[in-house]
């Protein structure tokens, strides 16, 4: 008689633990923003005028634009999180993609107002801006360093949506490996897969002796743990695109709005 | 329940390992904490061995007035690489990264850390950062000359490759970043059944402290570093004053940084030294929190210190004074771990092994290096010795006869754990003398030299400091002898020596509970703590 | 206490209180961690003894440092708060540092590359900087302030006893940072009042010489002359030779008429160099760079007046 082996699936994933890197992470992401806000405030102290006459220089208009289109996608990311969550993997796409676009958006925004002042001359190093006061140029420096910073970081968030996308249309699969030497203790007897209620679904052939290793893969979405992975995903590059939003909500009145 | 297989199933995790790598491949890509605590190792000892070399070079040329070895130009270069190696790529990385990553997992009764793969990208990071630093030596216009420091404007005229230098800086941020969010977390969510935090060996706690100021510090430097390449690369103005910009502001971002990255440093060398002390004392650490919490205030206090580094750089006399007062709060949690380790002593049964002889030193001498912090903290005499051999004394007190020989310690302590052989002790004695001779020889004349007032980063000297300088020099030969003589010991204990046992210095923590050297996933199953760590039952019984 | 200046026993005597402190702690450590190390050693002290703690002493421990390190903090504060604050009757001196020499400059228009001074007198520096960041560092003096592009920053000493006292730059500037040496001269009051008198009439004499217009002729030996002495005093020679070899920068030798490959923009020109590039070059070095070199050079910008500049060309043009 065989009997059959249980098979606990180690708990390897932990989405507190996640969850905690996450916020860990987006912690840092603070501090590097921080170091430039700080640089900002002290010459803002050193050159109130130029920067006043700088941020006057720039389009109050694109950038509420582009507050808002964030603001947006913010709201758009919340979305697609909740619809996950309520198991609407479809509606989750579709939420996520529209977040995407958002984001290409403001990148193009950004695109055109760079461009604009490019053209003009005024980018860092370029002649026409060393005929400014010393405050301008600063102000230009941190204006570049500081968007062009934050337009990288909605770069890496889009490019974090694609992989989650990526990960929401895959079909999951579970693979479980036993080795050689644990194959061993199962010697006689079986492996059996069996659901939450207890009811049997496969059941292995008896283990004997000359078996030295196992590979079982699964298919399909089936564990809670694994629709939790891709929630708790979610909603980590959710936290990520807020932060990105955030960053923003400070930057515009700080470039924008300080002439006012 | 007896037929479970739990723990044999941690599923990707080894199907990625075992089936799909072999050879180097099998290092390169293992997310196992150990491989990647041993890769850490090897590098990071590779790196070092460069950096020693060059260090040596150093005192060479300091030998003679004038050129000896090489002209100002090299000098400066290789002082530069030098402080660039061996702070970002050995003592920062140095602990935490080999033999916290070793060990965290062990001692906290945990199969791997929280995220093996964040791990792993981590170890890639150090390694890009690592070639990149290379790299600047060999492309473009040569080497950096700026110091470690990379000061503004300085960094931004100079002709020399420093916009390398500056992104291998960079990047090893980021792996110091990202080993420092996976401990914190691995020790919120995986320690063993019954191990609280204050159950916790000592070393835990102090990757903790550390794993903080990793999170909270790096992300500036980040910035920082970002920022003057920007500099160079476009010009944007903010450090540079032609253009407006502010120098000073400059050295402000970089020491709120490169001050707490002082005690990244040093706090898990403390770390490891109040594990060892209970080993080898064979009795319970004293005070057990005040060690932990003095670790935890090093590092909040330790944050807010960072402008004593600028005492001569024209900040308002207010800050100054705000500064020097701060600092003289940091040094009060260091004290109380030194004398709380004395009283560890105190009634102990004390074996005097290679690794507590090495450990112990560093009270010795991380003192002296502690003491003389207390002299550049003070206003009027950092004025005086600011940027002076004196400084340059204080840190390699501090560096190497702190972190240094408590990594020395280690190597001998976990050494026969994490390769499964013994060492021979006698020859770590004797390279112990020569070390210990020879580092007191090379660096307490530099104390004398700074106060007679050698500048730092000084190519060449005026006469007056040519016997002093020729005392240092010969001093570094000792100290190399002893280097020599105790890898060597270790290279051939480590290889060919006998077998170690499971606990060759009867530790109590939880790593020596595992076979030598541990398994795939440490613990077949995961053990239960029912004891503080350093809790001897011998000492227990006896008194019964 | 004496000393070379009053900072220097006021820094001395803070030095001496830490190292007294620091001396007794560190050679109790010592000595307690031997005497355990012996005393309870495992052959002598077979038996361990678990003790876990004790708040009354983990008190103690921290309060005695706290309170000395208060002290330690105090001290060092006076004792900064006197080097830190001139005397009012201060004579003052501003100094330029550039890459790598040191310029004074002393109330009466005299410029010179060492420091003159009388003794007993205080003196208050003003620090400032062409270029990078320098320190003006006097070991003797025991004082140190970096002097920094932008930032005007100070220092005071008073010399006590004649003498030549050594200058260092302690930040560290590039190739010749060790270098940048240069010497404080103390000297007695009369003597200096002497000196500096006669330091102030020589300098007016060469410009007042060379203003007058119709002189030219006459005027140019002297303006060479002057010229010459400004290449030393304002640290050009820390860069360029007089004897064609390549420093830091291009040779003087040979430069007036010579092809000069430049790059400007990114951009490949070639000039020859005419009297109004050597003045650009002077005035604005980085505008146009010479091929092979790097943007080092300080502008003289604000630095050299116009008869200065003229009297620098003149003398460039016979090399
Ligand atoms: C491992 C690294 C490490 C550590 C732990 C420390 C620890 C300390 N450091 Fe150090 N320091 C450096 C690495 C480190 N430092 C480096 C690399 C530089 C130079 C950077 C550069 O410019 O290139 C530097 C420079 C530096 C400066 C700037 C000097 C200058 O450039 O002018 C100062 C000034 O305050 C300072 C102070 C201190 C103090 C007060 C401590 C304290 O934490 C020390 C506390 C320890 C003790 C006090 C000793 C133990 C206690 C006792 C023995 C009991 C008795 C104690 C009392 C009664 C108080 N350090
Ligand atoms: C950990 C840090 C560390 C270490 C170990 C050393 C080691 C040495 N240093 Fe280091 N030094 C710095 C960090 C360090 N240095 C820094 C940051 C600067 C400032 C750079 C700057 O100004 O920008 C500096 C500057 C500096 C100067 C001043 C240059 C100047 O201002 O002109 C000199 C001068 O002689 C010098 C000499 C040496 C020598 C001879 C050695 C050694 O060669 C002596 C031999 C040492 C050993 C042989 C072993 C030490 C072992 C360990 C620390 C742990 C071992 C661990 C493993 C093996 C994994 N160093
Ligand atoms: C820190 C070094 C440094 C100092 C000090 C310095 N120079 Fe220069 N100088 C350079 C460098 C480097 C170049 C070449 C790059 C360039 O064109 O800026 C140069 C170029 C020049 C040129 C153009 C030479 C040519 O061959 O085309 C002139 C003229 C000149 N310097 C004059 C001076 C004078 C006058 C002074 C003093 C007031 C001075 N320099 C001080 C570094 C220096
Ligand atoms: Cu000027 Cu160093
Ligand atoms: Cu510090």
């Amino acid at each position: 008689m065989s009997q059959a082996a249980e098979l606990t699936m180690e708990k390897h994933y932990d989405p507190i633990g996640s969850r905690i890197g996450m916020w860990l992470f987006l912690f840092t992401e603070f501090l590097l923003f921080g170091g430039l806000f700080l640089l900002y405030a002290i010459y803002l102290n050193k050159y109130p005028e130029e920067f006043h006459y700088g941020s006057s220089q720039l389009d109050q208009f694109v950038g509420a634009m582009n507050t808002i289109i964030l603001l947006t996608s913010s709201l758009t990311m919340v979305l697609a999180v909740g619809a996950l969550q309520r198991d609407r993997r479809k509606l989750s796409i579709f939420f996520l993609v529209t977040t995407f676009t958002f984001g290409a958006a403001f990148l193009i925004n950004k695109y055109f107002e760079w461009g604009h002042k490019i053209e003009l001359g005024i980018y860092p190093g370029s002649q026409e801006l060393t005929q400014h006061p010393q405050g301008e140029i600063v102000f230009y420096g941190l204006y570049y360093a500081m968007t062009g910073l934050h337009g990288l970081h909605v770069i890496i968030g889009m490019v974090i949506m694609l992989f989650l996308l990526y990960f929401l249309l895959k079909k999951s699969h579970r693979a479980l490996s036993i080795k050689s030497n644990q194959i061993q203790n199962l010697n006689g007897k079986r492996l059996l897969l069996s659901d939450e209620t207890g009811k049997k679904l496969w059941k292995s052939q008896e283990i004997t002796s000359e078996v030295t290793g196992m590979d079982v893969v699964v298919k399909g979405v089936f564990t809670e743990e694994q629709l939790k992975s891709s929630e708790v995903k979610l909603e980590n590059s959710g936290l990520y695109w807020h932060l990105v939003d955030i960053i923003w909500i400070f930057l515009f009145p700080l470039f924008y709005l300080v002439s006012m | 329940m007896s037929d479970s297989v739990a723990g044999s199933l941690a599923a990707e995790k080894n199907f990625y390992q075992e089936k799909t790598h072999k050879g180097i491949l099998a290092w390169l890509l293992s997310t196992d904490h150990k491989r990647i605590g041993i890769m850490y190792l090897f590098s990071m000892l590779t790196f070092f061995l460069i950096a020693v070399f060059l260090g040596f070079l150093m005192r060479l040329e300091m030998l003679t007035p004038g050129e000896t070895v090489m002209g100002a130009h090299t000098y400066n270069s290789i002082f530069t690489l030098h402080g660039v190696l061996m702070i970002f790529l050995f003592i920062i990385p140095g602990i935490p990264a080999a033999f916290g990553n070793f060990m965290l997992p062990l001692q906290i009764g945990a199969r791997d850390v929280a995220f093996p793969r964040l791990n792993l990208l981590s170890y890639w990071f150090y390694l890009t950062g690592a070639i990149l630093a290379l790299l600047s030596l060999f492309t473009g216009p040569g080497p950096a000359d700026t110091g470690w420091t990379f000061y503004a404007p300085y960094s931004l005229r100079t002709g020399t490759n420093v916009a390398l230098a500056v992104m291998a800086a960079f990047i090893l941020g980021f792996s110091s970043i990202l080993t420092g969010l996976n401990f914190i977390t691995t020790m919120h969510r995986l320690r063993a059944p019954g191990m609280s935090f204050f159950k916790m060996p000592l070393f835990c706690w102090s990757l903790y402290a550390t794993g903080w100021i990793q999170i909270l510090a790096t992300p500036i430097l980040g910035i920082t570093l970002a920022l003057v390449l920007m500099e160079r690369w476009l010009g944007i103005g903010v450090f540079d004053p032609v253009k407006g910009g502010d120098p000073v502001l400059y050295q402000h971002l970089f020491w709120i940084y490169s001050h707490p990255a002082v005690y990244i440093m040093i706090l898990p060398a403390m770390g490891i030294l109040s594990d060892i002390i209970p080993t080898f004392a064979r009795r319970t650490i004293f005070g057990y929190k005040a060690i932990a919490f003095s670790s935890l205030a090093i590092a909040f206090v330790g944050y807010l210190v960072w402008g004593h580094h600028m005492f001569t750089s024209g900040i308002s006399d207010t800050s100054r004074m705000a500064f020097s007062f701060l600092t003289f709060l940091v040094a009060i949690p260091s004290a109380i771990k030194v004398f709380n380790w004395l009283a560890t002593l105190y009634k102990g049964s004390i074996d005097v092994t290679p690794p507590f002889l090495y450990g112990i030193s560093f009270i010795i001498l991380f003192s002296i290096g502690g003491l003389t912090g207390l002299i550049l903290g003070a206003l009027a005499t950092d004025i005086h010795v600011h940027d002076t051999y004196f400084v340059v004394a204080h840190f390699h007190y501090v560096m190497f006869g702190g972190t240094g020989f408590v990594f020395f310690a280690a190597l001998h302590y976990w050494g026969p754990k994490m390769f499964g052989r013994m060492f021979n002790s006698k020859v770590s004695y004797i390279a112990w003398g020569f070390l210990f001779v020879g580092f007191n020889m090379l660096y307490f004349t530099m104390f004398v030299l700074g106060y007679m007032g050698m500048p730092r980063r000084y190519y060449d000297f005026l006469p007056e400091f040519h016997s002093l300088h020729v005392v240092a020099t010969v001093g570094s030969w000792i100290l190399i002898i002893g280097i020599i003589i105790m890898f060597v010991n270790l290279y051939r204990g480590f290889r060919y020596g006998p077998r170690a046992t499971m606990n060759p210095w009867g530790g109590t923590t939880l790593e020596w509970k595992v076979p030598t050297p541990p398994p795939l996933e440490n613990f077949d199953k995961i053990p239960e703590v029912k004891h503080e760590p350093y809790y001897h039952p011998r000492n227990q019984e006896e008194r019964q | 206490m004496s000393g070379a200046s009053p900072t220097t026993g006021a820094v001395d005597s803070v030095f001496i209180f830490i190292v007294a402190i620091s001396l007794f702690f560190l050679v109790l450590i010592t000595f307690l961690m031997i005497y355990f190390i012996i005393k309870y050693n495992k052959k002598r002290h077979a038996k361990a003894e678990d003790i876990h703690g004790n708040t009354t002493l983990e008190i103690i421990w921290t309060v005695i440092p706290t309170i000395i390190v208060l002290f330690m903090f105090y001290f060092g504060w006076k004792g900064f708060e006197f080097i830190r604050n001139a005397p009012e009757d201060s004579m003052e001196v501003s100094v330029t540092a550039r890459m790598w020499s040191w310029l004074f400059e002393y109330p009466n228009g005299v410029e010179t590359d060492t420091l003159y001074v009388p003794v007993n007198t205080p003196i208050k520096l003003l620090l400032n900087s062409q270029d990078v960041i320098h320190s003006f560092y006097v070991p003797a003096f025991r004082i140190k302030e970096d002097a920094v592009p932008g930032l005007q920053n100070y220092l005071w000493f008073e010399v006590s006893k004649i003498g030549e006292y050594d200058v260092l730059c302690a930040e560290y500037c590039g190739l010749q940072h060790a270098y940048m040496l240069t010497k404080v001269k103390a000297m007695p009051q009369e003597k200096f009042e002497e000196w500096y008198e006669q330091m102030r009439q020589e300098t007016q004499s060469t410009y007042a010489s060379s203003d007058s217009t119709q002189m030219s002729i006459e005027a140019s030996p002297k303006t060479s002359m002057a010229g010459s002495r400004l290449v030393q005093t304002r640290g050009c020679m820390a860069c360029h030779s007089t004897d064609g070899s390549k420093m830091i920068g291009p040779t003087f030798q040979g430069l007036f008429g010579r092809e000069v490959v430049l790059i400007e923009d990114e951009k490949e020109i070639t000039i020859t160099a005419d009297e109004s590039y050597i003045r650009e070059s002077i005035m604005q070095p980085n505008k146009k760079l010479v091929k092979g070199y790097n943007p080092l050079m300080p502008s003289q910008e604000g630095q050299l007046s116009d008869e200065e500049l003229n009297a620098i060309v003149e003398y460039l043009k016979k090399l």
